[in-house]
């Protein structure tokens, strides 16, 4: 009953280093401030534009009733993908016994809620009338997909938030008396935060279960979130978008983008918060076999998507495939398969490209093809209706997306990297006591 | 048989009318738009030409179905509030289903359908509840204008995906929109495979004039910005026993209009009565996208045996207003 | 039937119709006349009518901008057309022709002949006979009535015509009848145009297929054909005659659809469970976080009131 954990004298020799490298970072400094103040600028500039588009409806966009769906819901479907990276490093790699995502894993919730709690305000962006936000839960019709994405996006977000959390409350426990010099509301929100932890076993059980509980439920949660997300466009009749794959096909998307954004984050947090130790390069090297993996994965679903209809010709698939192969996308279209896929999976297939810097630019270029991924996924399919265009200004016909649009689309990934900022400067980005179990041998957790 | 005369309804009473549908419908107008003292208000006005007329006397119809006789002079002039408006805009009219029926032999692209439409929901000239559009299926198969309404799906994909059930269907067919509801996530427009609706991206026209008039969603007047708007079949006409803006606008007998329960529909133009059911057979009625089953309210007839040349006109050009 | 594929409003159609055919308007009824003299209300009124439903095809009359179509609609003002007599125009405006819409049904007896009165204001030589009295009534002084009935067992509804004057009631013999049935949005024809035989009566056959009301009950009009010789008589009768037609709400059964109320049960199954589930969880594991806190606060405890007991745990200096 009174049995406490790290009482060996090697045992807290270990803590003290790992806490010492890691607690480094939590700390407010200028360079924090300096950070800060620059997004908080862009922020600002960017929301100027989101009043604009209050003010004036949404005619400030180059939306239109025909391409009625454009950047902002794209960046929504890149946000609910990139958010589901916290689901597969904490829990499919997690529970399959990977004892290497350990040190990653709290950077991958990190990532998960940032996104999934900025992919809520996206949608708002992209609403006519904001303000009647709270409809959606006074007269919710059960039938409607975007009930089931407002349902899963929620819930994602607090398993999320909740299993960022709950690994991390014995490193505030063990943090809060190691935070000399840094702001007092810290160190009062560490010694509530760790809700009194006492490093009892009985304590490291309960949380045991806990954290056992969520990363079994943030599975089927993470799927319905990307499948629902998928089913906003597969659940209508539009070519393009009416395809009984867009489920898997959406979920191994979102596993391509979200393990490339955890390797920009890893590789960000080696360097600058000089965490070489524990975000080494095998660590690097096995995210590269990860990536590989699931852009394969990813490639096979898009092989699926387009041969098969490409092989029939239906009249709209038709259209749809020339104006993505030939016709206006054909740049981006063939830009994004072969410079955010196919190229990567070939470098990846080789172990020098999967060391830390190549993995970075590689990376970068998945992540930056995932997001117009989703827009070419979103966009084109609106362009060619079953009924001619009409009647209306030229304009119209094609969407282009204006400067206020991208303004507010920016405005929400400064907002991500505010919310990642705070979090990974507020608390270790590493966790502590994980890290010193895996050094000892010992493993409660997921035991 | 005579048991039978004495059942109905009818009074017995042989007259000589003038066979005015004009004056009918003006009745219908004018009942619709009086209550009974004591709030009772008219809902199916038509049943008010059924009543004889007495001198200083006037027959309605209660809201309970109760046909009674009150004074002239105690009449009043009935404007429903938004909640009555907002309760039977979402109810309909019962035991009817309304059906619609565009005969494309006879469209030569007009557009008056477009114009009345556009005038009656206080519409831009290039917002549309309804168009006609210029279609060619193939390289082979002939050119011809198709005006296209929104289909009131008996089966719509668009109310289907509404979060907010703002978009609904009727137990009479009619799928209305609620723009006191609307949110704006233009799910509906994504869902919708015949482009019916559209959205108010910016102020709509005449908000200003239209600021002050109670919402009614048999009409969709006033509009709001950031919702969506579509063709209702001009749900408010119906009420009133009147065919629909775009039905009585055409010149060219393009459209009828009916109740499928009635099996019956009337032609815009000519207001000729006939068969649903005859016209769409000897015609070779159909549904457009059959396939994808949404069971459209709306049929076409074929634009075979036209007597007059397919000519598409000069280009139209819009220009959008800008705020 | 065939002609009726004809699509634009025209008022009045130039002899060369598609069939090369002049357009011949039978003998009796080309001497027909307005029995209203024609002056500038009817005029006004006529102009009214005219440009919401002859203006679309014919023009501004005198300005020859009708539209171009084969055959032309043609200007009213010009001579093809003001050769026509009254009763022609007005038998061409009520029956119709090829791509000129019959207006029967849209326009009175009453407005049509406004809509003549107006043509009329743009020839000047045009000088109105008006018509004195119904000449040709083949029953003058009588009051005309009709009767409807409905034989069950042979699916036919019966109309007898009879005029009653100060002699007597005799059946209205050789008079053409029509038969309407009373739908929503107007009056639909039932069988074929008949004319009464020696007792005044004419038979219509009913399609079993009719809709009726709730009751089967079909609200009847019977109308002469001429009422230039029977006068303007009708008469409405509800007669057993129609199936019987049970409206069905179309929002009745449950549907993807359908209100939140009638959403399909697996759906609303489906989704309420899945919510309860995994909520549920959620405040299973915000329990444990409770637990985590009572222990911590009772492990304080303890090591605080037993202080000599034991030296501190080295976990506390961590």
């Amino acid at each position: 009953m009174d049995e406490i954990r790290f009482n060996t004298p090697t045992e807290k020799g270990k803590i003290d280093s790992l806490a010492s490298d890691i607690l480094k970072n939590v700390r407010i400094n200028s360079g924090f401030l300096l950070w800060m103040g620059f997004l908080f600028t862009l922020l600002a500039a960017c929301l100027a534009a989101y009043v604009i588009q209050l003010r004036n409806g949404l005619g400030v966009t180059g939306l239109r009733d025909f391409t009625s769906w454009g950047m902002y819901i794209a960046n929504f479907v890149f946000f609910v993908a990139t958010s589901l990276c916290g689901m597969l490093i904490s829990s499919v790699l997690g529970l399959i016994g990977y004892k290497w995502v350990k040190p990653i894993s709290r950077i991958a919730e990190i990532i998960a809620i940032a996104f999934a709690a900025v992919a809520g305000l996206v949608i708002i962006s992209d609403m006519g009338r904001p303000d009647r936000l709270p409809y959606v839960f006074l007269f919710g019709r059960v039938q409607s997909p975007i009930l089931w994405d407002v349902t899963v996006v929620t819930t994602y977000f607090v398993l999320s938030l909740l299993l960022w959390f709950f690994p991390m409350i014995p490193d505030l426990a063990i943090a809060k008396d190691r935070l000399e010099g840094r702001p007092k509301f810290l160190v009062k929100a560490y010694e509530i935060l760790s809700f009194r932890w006492m490093h009892h076993e009985v304590q490291y059980r309960l949380l045991g279960q806990a954290v056992r509980i969520l990363l079994i439920l943030i599975i089927p949660t993470a799927f319905a979130i990307h499948t629902v997300t998928s089913w906003l466009f597969a659940v209508t009749p539009r070519t393009g978008w009416d395809s009984t794959i867009f489920g898997p096909y959406f979920i191994s998307g979102a596993f391509v983008s979200g393990t490339a954004a955890v390797i920009i984050a890893m590789y960000f947090f080696r360097v600058n918060y000089r965490l070489e130790k524990y975000l080494n390069a095998q660590t690097f090297e096995r995210m590269g076999r990860v990536l590989v993996l699931v852009a394969i994965v990813y490639f096979y679903f898009n092989l699926n998507e387009f041969l098969v209809p490409g092989y029939k010709l239906k009249t709209g698939d038709a259209i749809h495939l020339r104006e993505l192969f030939t016709g206006h996308y054909a740049l981006m279209f063939w830009g994004i398969q072969l410079l955010g896929l196919v190229i990567p999976i070939i470098l990846l297939l080789f172990r020098q490209m999967r060391r830390p810097l190549p993995m970075l630019l590689i990376s970068f270029f998945v992540l930056i093809g995932s997001w117009f991924k989703r827009y070419i996924i979103v966009v084109p399919a609106q362009a060619h209706p079953n009924l001619p265009i009409q009647g209306v200004p030229v304009e119209w016909v094609v969407y282009r997306p204006t400067l206020i649009e991208t303004a507010v689309t920016v405005a929400s990934i400064v907002l991500v990297l505010i919310i990642i900022t705070i979090l990974a400067k507020l608390f270790p980005v590493v966790p502590i006591w994980e890290m010193a179990e895996e050094e000892s041998g010992k493993d409660k957790i997921t035991q | 048989m005579d048991k039978k005369e004495e059942g109905s309804r009818s009074n017995d009473l042989d007259r000589v009318i003038e066979n005015s549908r004009r004056d009918f419908l003006r009745k219908i107008t004018l009942a619709g738009a009086v209550t009974v003292t004591g709030g009772a208000a008219i809902y199916s006005g038509h049943r008010f030409e059924k009543a004889k007329h007495r001198e200083g006397y006037v027959k309605v119809l209660t809201e309970d179905n109760r046909l009674v006789e009150i004074p002239v002079e105690q009449m009043r002039d009935f404007k429903p509030d938004l909640k009555m408006l907002q309760s039977r805009g979402r109810e309909g009219i019962p035991g009817r289903k309304w059906v619609m029926v565009i005969d494309l032999s006879k469209c030569r692209n007009a557009r008056k359908c477009v114009e009345a439409c556009q005038s009656a929901h206080h519409l831009r000239p290039y917002e549309y509840h309804i168009n006609t559009l210029v279609m060619q299926e193939s390289v082979n198969t002939p050119a011809f204008f198709m005006p296209k309404p929104c289909q009131h799906c008996d089966n719509p994909p668009c109310v289907s995906v509404c979060p907010v059930d703002a978009t609904f269907k009727r137990q009479d067919g009619v799928v209305l929109i609620d723009n006191e509801r609307c949110i704006g996530c233009r799910f509906c427009m994504a869902a919708c495979p015949y482009s019916a609706r559209i959205f108010h991206w910016q102020e709509p026209s005449q908000h200003e004039a239209d600021s002050e008039k109670e919402y009614n969603v048999e009409l969709n007047v006033p509009h709001k910005k950031g919702t969506i708007t579509k063709c209702l079949f001009s749900a408010d006409r119906l009420r009133e026993g009147m065919l629909p803006y775009c039905v009585s606008a055409c010149p060219n007998g393009v459209f009828y209009f009916g109740d499928e329960n009635e099996d019956a529909v009337t032609n815009g133009t000519t207001k000729e009565t006939v068969r649903f059911s005859e016209l769409i057979e000897k015609n070779g009625g159909y549904r457009l996208m059959p396939e994808l089953g949404t069971q459209p309210r709306v049929y076409y007839l074929p634009p075979k045996n036209r007597i007059f040349e397919f000519e598409e006109g000069e280009k139209r050009e819009y220009k959008e207003e800008k705020a | 039937m065939r002609y009726r594929a004809g699509v634009i409003l025209c008022l009045m159609l130039l002899p060369s119709f598609a069939k090369g055919q002049d357009w011949v308007v039978p003998e009796e009824r080309r001497g027909r006349l307005s029995t209203f003299p024609f002056n500038d209300d009817t005029r006004k009124e006529g102009e009214r009518l005219y440009m919401i439903n002859c203006h679309s095809c014919h023009g501004d009359p005198g300005k020859n901008n009708y539209i171009v179509l084969q055959p032309s609609p043609g200007d009213p003002a010009t001579e093809k057309i003001q050769k026509n007599s009254d009763g022609e125009i007005f038998h061409k405006v009520s029956v119709g022709r090829g791509q000129m819409p019959s207006f029967r049904s849209v326009l009175t007896t009453e407005e049509i002949w406004k809509v003549v009165s107006y043509i009329r204001s743009f020839n000047r030589d045009y000088v109105q006979k008006v018509m004195q009295v119904i000449t040709s009534s083949a029953y003058p002084g009588a009051v005309i009535s009709m009767k409807l009935a409905y034989d069950e067992a042979a699916k036919l509804v019966s109309v007898m015509a009879s005029a009653t004057s100060e002699t007597g009631t005799v059946p209205v013999t050789g008079a053409g009848v029509r038969l309407l049935a009373r739908r929503y949005f107007g009056l639909m024809q039932v069988d074929e145009e008949k004319t009464t035989d020696n007792n005044g009566t004419a038979l219509f056959a009913i399609p079993e297929s009719l809709p009726g009301d709730t009751a089967g009950n079909i609200s009847f009009s019977a109308q002469f054909t001429d009422e230039q010789v029977f006068g303007s008589v009708s008469k409405d009768t509800i007669l057993n005659a129609g199936a019987v037609t049970i409206p069905v709400s179309l929002t009745a059964k449950r549907a993807m659809w359908n209100t939140v109320r009638k959403a399909p049960v697996w759906v609303i199954l489906a989704y309420g469970l899945g919510v309860l589930a995994v909520w549920g969880f959620i405040f299973l594991v915000m329990f444990r976080l409770r637990d985590i806190f009572t222990v911590g606060t009772e492990l304080r405890e303890r090591l605080q009131t037993s202080p000599g007991n034991q030296e501190p745990p080295k976990n506390q200096q961590i």
